[in-house]
């Protein structure tokens, strides 16, 4: 995809966006690893893509339980893996 | 004020939302995607360009689209979460957020479209990331032009795998693999249905040929038995089986990849539905959907439902659903309109075609064999094979709903959504019967719709 126009961050790295796109669609080229589980710490991501299954769940802009297939990346938004529920 | 209020905006929902603006009844459509289309018709914004390529008649669905957003009569809540249904006395009341503002909407007719999802399986790795449901793989292809890995195994059962294995290559991935657990296709073997709907027939082919010119060879009877991950926490490689009829494991083979795409079927997404207090049954293939009569109403007055949520059937049968929805729902409000003999024959010649495709996909008993103590059953709350064993076997648990209780299976955010079905299974088999409807019907219906922030709840009455 080459016409990227926006940026934000996850953990501190820059991630080029198409304005449209989720945030987990913008990670998925080369961060699979959104969140540790809360009792195991396994790695999860992208499971269902719909907003099903809760398990892309990140930090965004400090507010934890957020659905990256569901939500819109914007300009300057600071991502970040969701450890445990981080709550 | 709106006299017809239509949820979910895919082929069912703007089909009725068309048919009741038509006979004159003005419509409230409410929608969680934000834009119209639904899962089938899935579209990406603006800044994609041409989207046909990933789609097999996306002109039907731009058209539908398009005649919805044309007409004066219907207003659309877009990015619209329902997190509340409840019926009384005739008057359903949906409580919806809508653009950050909680609306609550009062109405005595309504048409439910609320579609369905993926129906997926547990196995030993299914939860590492790059383990995805097709729906999935094909969702950020479909919405969001991004491709979920460059090696893609796609598996499981169904005519849905199509579509995802030539999307992927359209996309320019490599299907490494693509596997149907069961024979064949079986439904070929059902010519007359077959002839009669010769747009399915159409449909699948123009899949099967992109998946030819890659020189891939779908193979039958074959699974994904197995997921392992690599040094970064992803997904590395899948252990792939050869399975007999009832699904049990003869022989593995180890294959690389980044993506493994794995459905079976789709569950209906009844949970409005059940909240609302329709009836439903346990369709052939274990799965929960609403009861509809030859008008397509519930068993509450006024509640009409139409598409998936009535059994699994596609886009077609849904289509054909949805304008008989639209249309009683109309002459419900009052409008002289009728349903036609025309559209019933549309929609029972559908319907046969859903029969024959449900047939030919079974999901056997013996997926249950591939689990291993430590699998993880429950995503969500991670519960594991043996949790579910213990409280089985130790603390006396003798159905699904008690096992949830003294788990937590099923009880984390996505509510069961995921494994709720799989977990009345497994439990029914670890007591050695059969599930009850009364267990089905529990692991589908729950209080709150989508989840919500406690603040909401906070500031209502």
């Amino acid at each position: 995809m080459s016409q990227f126009n926006i940026e934000f961050t996850f953990d501190g790295e820059k991630i080029d966006a198409i304005t449209g796109q989720s945030v987990a669609a913008a990670l998925a080229a080369n961060q699979r690893t959104l969140r540790k589980t809360r009792f195991n710490n396994n790695e999860r991501g992208v499971f269902c893509g719909i907003g099903v299954c809760f398990d892309c769940l990140v930090v965004i802009d400090g507010i934890t339980n957020q659905r990256a297939c569901l939500i819109e990346a914007k300009p300057g938004m600071k991502v970040q893996t969701q450890v445990g529920s981080d709550a | 004020m709106h006299n017809v209020v239509i949820v979910g905006a895919g082929p069912a929902g703007l089909s009725a939302a068309i048919a009741a603006a038509a006979a004159g009844a003005p419509v409230l459509l409410i929608d969680s995607n934000p834009r119209l289309g639904g899962q089938y018709w899935r579209l990406p914004s603006d800044n994609f360009g041409d989207q046909h390529d990933q789609h097999f008649d996306l002109d039907t669905g731009l058209l539908l689209i398009n005649a919805v957003k044309d007409r004066k009569e219907i207003e659309i809540y877009s990015g619209a979460q329902i997190w509340s249904a409840t019926h009384k006395d005739g008057i359903n009341t949906l409580r919806v957020l809508h653009n950050g503002v909680e609306k609550i909407i009062n109405t005595g007719n309504l048409i439910l479209c609320t579609g369905a999802y993926d129906r997926t399986l547990p196995f030993p790795g299914w939860d590492i990331p790059g383990v995805m449901t097709p729906g999935g793989v094909q969702s950020l292809l479909k919405g969001h032009g991004v491709l979920a890995g460059k090696k893609v195994v796609v598996a499981g059962s169904g005519p849905f795998l199509l579509p995802v294995a030539a999307g992927v290559i359209k996309a320019g991935g490599e299907v490494v693999d693509l596997l149907e657990a069961n024979k064949s296709y079986r439904w070929l073997l059902s010519p007359l249905v077959l002839l009669e709907n010769v747009s399915k027939l159409k449909e699948a082919f123009y899949y099967i040929k992109t998946i030819s010119e890659a020189r891939l060879r779908a193979r039958f009877g074959q699974a994904v038995v197995a997921a392992h991950k690599g040094s970064d926490g992803s997904l590395e490689s899948v252990d792939i089986a050869t399975i007999g009829r009832k699904f049990k494991i003869k022989k593995i083979r180890n294959v690389k990849c980044n993506v493994a795409a794995i459905g079976w079927g789709f569950t209906a997404d009844t949970s409005l539905a059940g909240a609302l207090g329709c009836k439903q049954s346990v369709a052939k293939d274990g799965g929960v959907v609403v009861v509809a009569d030859q008008d397509q109403q519930s068993s509450i007055p006024g509640i009409f439902v139409a598409g998936e949520i009535t059994g699994i059937g596609g886009s077609e049968l849904s289509m054909a659903e949805g304008v008989i929805a639209g249309i009683s729902a109309a002459k419900f409000v009052g409008c002289k309109v009728e349903v036609l003999k025309a559209h019933r024959k549309r929609r029972a010649k559908k319907q046969r075609f859903a029969n024959a495709l449900i047939k030919s996909y079974p999901v056997k008993a013996g997926w249950i064999s591939w689990l291993n103590g430590q699998t993880v059953v429950c995503r969500c709350e991670e519960v594991s094979v043996d949790n579910l064993k213990y409280a089985i076997d130790e603390l006396g648990a003798t159905d699904s709903r008690t096992a949830k209780l003294l788990t937590r299976c099923g009880m984390g955010l996505c509510q069961g959504r995921v494994c709720g079905r799989s977990v009345v299974d497994l439990v029914a088999a670890e007591l050695n019967i059969s599930p009850s409807d009364t267990d089905r019907f529990s692991a589908v219906n729950r209080p709150i719709i989508s989840p919500i922030p406690l603040g909401v709840l906070a500031k209502g009455e």
